[in-house]
């Protein structure tokens, strides 16, 4: 287990948003679309950390437009392309209510990191998955059967599960490795603590 | 013909609906040429005031006239609309010979009638009134300090309504008072509408034929508030006003949605609005009510 880059590393951009107040839905797209291109300018698995640190507002409209339509149009694209992975980073309480909910209304899930780097998983992810998301946090890069040794579970379940968190992009997976999208970070520690939304 | 409409002294939600029944007899009359009487007027709050723009759009959009309209007496009054820049929202709609100049100064308004044409205008809103908000809403409300945030939020979705689901212009205005009589304690009170094409003009298309004969604005409105449903297919969208809701709710507050001939209210223990009022004046459009009271000392910070 290790949380330094490796095989797994996919090509690591941020994605600064540079407003204070991302309120609706013509803002929300124009975002996206940016973000969107960014992401088509590369060739290989990407990760797109999408900065929040300068954002005070976000609305429930912007929220969908940027985030969650983001994420529901990357799963919507045929499997065989290359893989892109989202992180939000620098949020604040006031951004994960609108962030969450949208993400939920369409059955979605994000990785985030707060402001404090404590890493939360916005949206909609069962309760098995969500322990399974937080021990890879915590480990950084992992088999699945390590994995479930650490959490004292069952390895076949606990494959099941990183399997279904990599096809919605929350964790990173490569044959029998997994990784926790912090990793690929440069402040990848996020600490001993997980808050579910 | 030529008929005048009274204004009604309290010209606040409760108003509005007194001064759409005159209105309704009007139109009845078949009168082309209507002045709105406001003489008489001793207090406005923000809803009534933006709903005298709106009840002067439509009668220029029914009568193909610009409606008069005869200021209050009330010195206070009229210096309250001067502040709030009526005379420059009604001049478009109302024959106004002369548009008084607008006064500028310290005062309580959040936020001075607005026209929402664009999303731009709602931007503008939500940076402008920041400063004030957290003002307002800190110290004078006393709402912990992520209250501004979630107003902020609320102020943008309610603002989007009317861009995303009216095809029409709107305004939106918003005021503290003392609410002596049912409440006791000051309330920030926000009003946005639009005369537009109202909740079951924009939800019919995707929804009309899953109600059948039941589809009103009524269920319109239950569609939109209770269940979240959008005149758009996709799941994201919707989700405004049901935050909206939510967050009103945890605020205590009031949130009630009119639109053509029905009423849906979110009613706190301190008011008596019903929860579903049918059968009202019919009036194009969606207007909506926020109340948001100070919080009580004993509900901390």
């Amino acid at each position: 287990m290790t949380g330094q880059p490796g095989p797994l590393s996919p090509d690591v951009a941020v994605a600064s948003l540079y407003q204070q107040y991302l309120v609706t839905r013509h803002t929300g797209r124009a975002v996206r679309l940016s973000i969107e291109r960014l992401v088509g300018e590369r060739s290989g698995p990407s990760l797109t950390v999408i900065d929040f640190h300068e954002v005070a507002v976000i609305d429930f409209s912007c929220a969908d437009e940027v985030v969650a339509r983001l994420v529901f149009d990357t799963l919507s694209r045929p499997a065989q392309g290359a893989r892109h992975y989202f992180v939000l980073d620098g949020m604040e309480e006031a951004h994960m209510d609108p962030v969450s909910s949208a993400l939920e209304r369409r059955g979605l899930a994000v990785a985030a990191r707060t402001a404090e780097l404590r890493p939360v998983l916005l949206g909609q992810v069962e309760a098995e998955a969500r322990s399974v998301w937080e021990a890879l946090s915590r480990a950084g890069q992992a088999g699945a059967v390590d994995l479930a040794a650490i959490m004292d579970g069952d390895p076949a379940a606990c494959a099941r599960c990183l399997d279904r968190l990599d096809e919605r992009r929350l964790v990173r997976g490569s044959g029998h490795v997994y990784a926790s999208l912090f990793s690929f970070l440069a402040s990848g520690d996020g600490g001993p603590e997980f808050e579910s939304r | 013909m030529s008929r005048v409409v009274t204004v009604p002294e309290e010209m606040d939600h409760r108003g509005f609906e007194e001064l759409l029944v005159l209105l309704d007899e009007a139109f009845e009359e078949g009168s082309d040429r209507i002045l709105l009487n406001a003489k008489h007027v001793r207090w406005v709050s923000p809803y009534g005031l933006i709903g005298l723009l709106a009840v002067g759009r439509v009668i220029l959009d029914r009568t193909g006239n610009a409606p008069s309209i005869e200021a209050p007496e009330s010195k206070d009054v009229r210096s309250y609309w001067d502040f709030m820049g009526f005379w420059q929202a009604a001049s478009g709609i109302f024959d106004v010979p002369s548009v008084p100049p607008r006064i500028f100064g310290p005062h309580d308004a959040l936020l001075e009638i607005t026209s929402i044409r664009s999303h731009r205008d709602v931007h503008s809103v939500v940076e402008r009134v920041r400063e004030r908000a957290a003002s307002i809403l800190e110290k004078r409300l006393h709402y912990p300090k992520p209250a501004v945030i979630q107003f902020s939020v609320m102020l943008s979705e309610v603002c989007q309504n009317i861009i995303e689901h009216s095809d029409a212009d709107g305004w939106v205005c918003a005021q503290t008072y003392h609410y002596r009589e049912r409440l006791g304690r000051e309330v920030l009170m926000l009003a946005v509408m639009d005369v537009g094409v109202g909740f079951q003009g924009s939800l019919a298309a995707e929804h009309a034929r899953r109600y059948g004969e039941s589809w009103s604005s009524a269920t319109a409105l239950e569609a939109a508030l209770l269940y979240g449903e959008s005149r758009f297919r996709d799941p994201g969208r919707g989700q405004g006003l049901q935050a909206i809701r939510r967050q009103v709710d945890r605020w205590k507050g009031e949130l009630a949605i009119r639109s053509g001939n029905a009423q849906i209210a979110m009613v706190p223990d301190w008011d008596d609005l019903p929860a579903m009022q049918r059968d009202l004046p019919w009036f194009p459009g969606a207007q909506i009510l926020i109340v948001m009271p100070a919080r009580d000392e004993s509900e901390g910070r």
